[in-house]
């Protein structure tokens, strides 16, 4: 009894660090988070951290495995919903558009995934899952009749993939209606290229309805003001 | 806890077992000694959860109603536009009553008990509640027509999805209850979606044969 109680305790204060530390990483650059910013944040010791996470580089990747797989339960309640295959790709691309705005852990995982995880096949690992996970939705979306007889569905899902890392690098987190009118256009530019010409009126429809309610719901992390200083030095931004 | 999971799971125990010869026999047929002797209890048993049959078949209509009210939930509560959540969500339940013996035991049982029963009047009301509130969030989406009574629709669309489960129910084979759903929200477009938004309505409607071709498979 007494050992389930310290294991929870243990347990939460192992969420608190990694929901620390996901705070810091999902707006500053991983060189320039401190461990000791992390830890006056989490509101722990330093003896606390270390117990839990060896180095900075071990909490990192700690937060990327803790959103990957709280990621796959939601990747499992949008495939509950039991919508066409193309339908519930955009719904995915979508949710990972929100969580990514809104959730700390799961901007600090991408951002993570972007910095540190060319190193030690931590990238290729999440992302190889994240378009194996995709490409089985785009077969189904073949079968449909949806996407194109003669498209290949893990080309399919690498350039979905893609799409979302690349605007997420060109497009603006922090303000949720710009990136998702950005993911939105991407989308659109790209269907006609694995869309049955019939199929493309309807499902450029569905995804502009959804990027409609996406914009009224989805609220920044951070404030606006804070960021429009780092967008001074950026080319195109005035 | 440990008497509180044994007592849960007798309580479960003997609404799966009404829930079965219900559907074997009919409400009417089964009585209480079926009902104990299925479940393999004692009547002292039985009593302690249900002092009648009628609190039993409350208890089943309850159980029924609110499996079904999550099932929708589990749909409209995604951030999609609310009048798709609505007419999938609704669709979904239809699979659902289909598929799950309480559900459908307790949708013969809300008929039967319509007016009588306290249960059958609590999941009617939360059915309009959650109807009511999905609609209004459709109006500020912009997919309703301009004017549109909420509250009348929201009555007049789950007395249709009622009555297409229970005719539905009245052939023989009782399958096809998802081209009735279908057939009625053909008819029910028009007169609640904004001129703008009817024609993706008609193809979202279209599409649940897709949908159901995966359900299927």
């Amino acid at each position: 009894m007494v050992t389930e109680q310290l294991d929870r305790r243990a347990e939460l204060t192992r969420l608190q660090i990694l929901q620390a530390a996901a705070r810091q990483f999902a707006h500053t650059p991983y060189s320039l988070v401190s461990l000791d910013d992390i830890l006056a944040d989490a509101n722990v010791t330093k003896g606390a951290l270390y117990f839990h996470f060896r180095s900075k580089h071990a909490l990192a990747v700690s937060i990327v495995e803790h959103r990957t797989t709280r990621g796959q339960k939601a990747v499992e309640d949008v495939l509950a919903r039991n919508l066409s295959g193309a339908e519930t790709l955009i719904d995915l691309s979508g949710l990972v558009a929100a969580e990514d705005i809104g959730d700390p852990v799961a901007r600090a995982c991408l951002n993570l995934v972007e910095s540190i995880g060319r190193a030690d096949g931590l990238a290729r690992r999440v992302l190889n899952e994240w378009v194996q996970g995709f490409a089985g939705i785009a077969k189904r979306a073949i079968g449909e009749g949806d996407f194109t007889a003669d498209s290949d569905p893990e080309g399919i899902a690498r350039l979905l993939v893609s799409i979302y890392l690349g605007v997420r690098q060109t497009s603006d987190l922090d303000d949720p209606p710009r990136f998702l009118n950005d993911l939105e256009h991407s989308w659109r530019l790209a269907m006609p290229g694995f869309v049955e010409p019939e199929r493309l009126s309807y499902l450029n429809q569905f995804i502009r309805r959804r990027t409609a309610v996406g914009i009224k719901k989805v609220a920044p992390l951070c404030p606006r003001t804070e960021r429009q200083e780092r967008h001074d030095g950026t080319p195109g931004s005035i | 806890m440990a008497r509180q999971a044994r007592s849960e799971l007798t309580r479960q125990k003997i609404i799966t077992a009404a829930v079965d010869l219900f559907s074997e026999h009919g409400y009417p047929a089964t009585g209480l000694g079926d009902i104990i002797a299925r479940a393999e209890m004692t009547k002292g048993a039985l009593y302690y959860h249900f002092d009648s049959k009628e609190s039993l078949a409350e208890a089943i209509i309850d159980d029924g109603g609110s499996a079904m009210l999550t099932t929708f939930r589990v749909i409209t509560e995604t951030s999609s536009p609310a009048l798709e959540n609505t007419i999938h969500g609704l669709f979904v339940v239809a699979d659902f009553t289909r598929s799950d013996k309480v559900a459908q035991i307790g949708m013969q049982l809300l008929r039967t008990f319509s007016g009588i029963n306290a249960a059958a009047t609590r999941v009617y009301t939360s059915w309009l509640e959650e109807l009511t509130a999905q609609l209004n969030q459709a109006a500020d989406e912009g997919d309703l027509r301009e004017g549109l009574d909420i509250a009348g629709a929201a009555e007049v669309i789950l007395g249709s999805m009622l009555g297409a489960e229970a005719l539905s129910r009245a052939t023989a084979t009782g399958t096809d209850l998802r081209e009735r759903v279908a057939r009625t929200w053909d008819l029910l477009l028009p007169a609640v979606v904004s001129r703008e938004s009817l024609d993706y309505f008609r193809e979202f409607l279209a599409r649940e044969s897709l949908r159901r071709t995966k359900a299927a498979g």
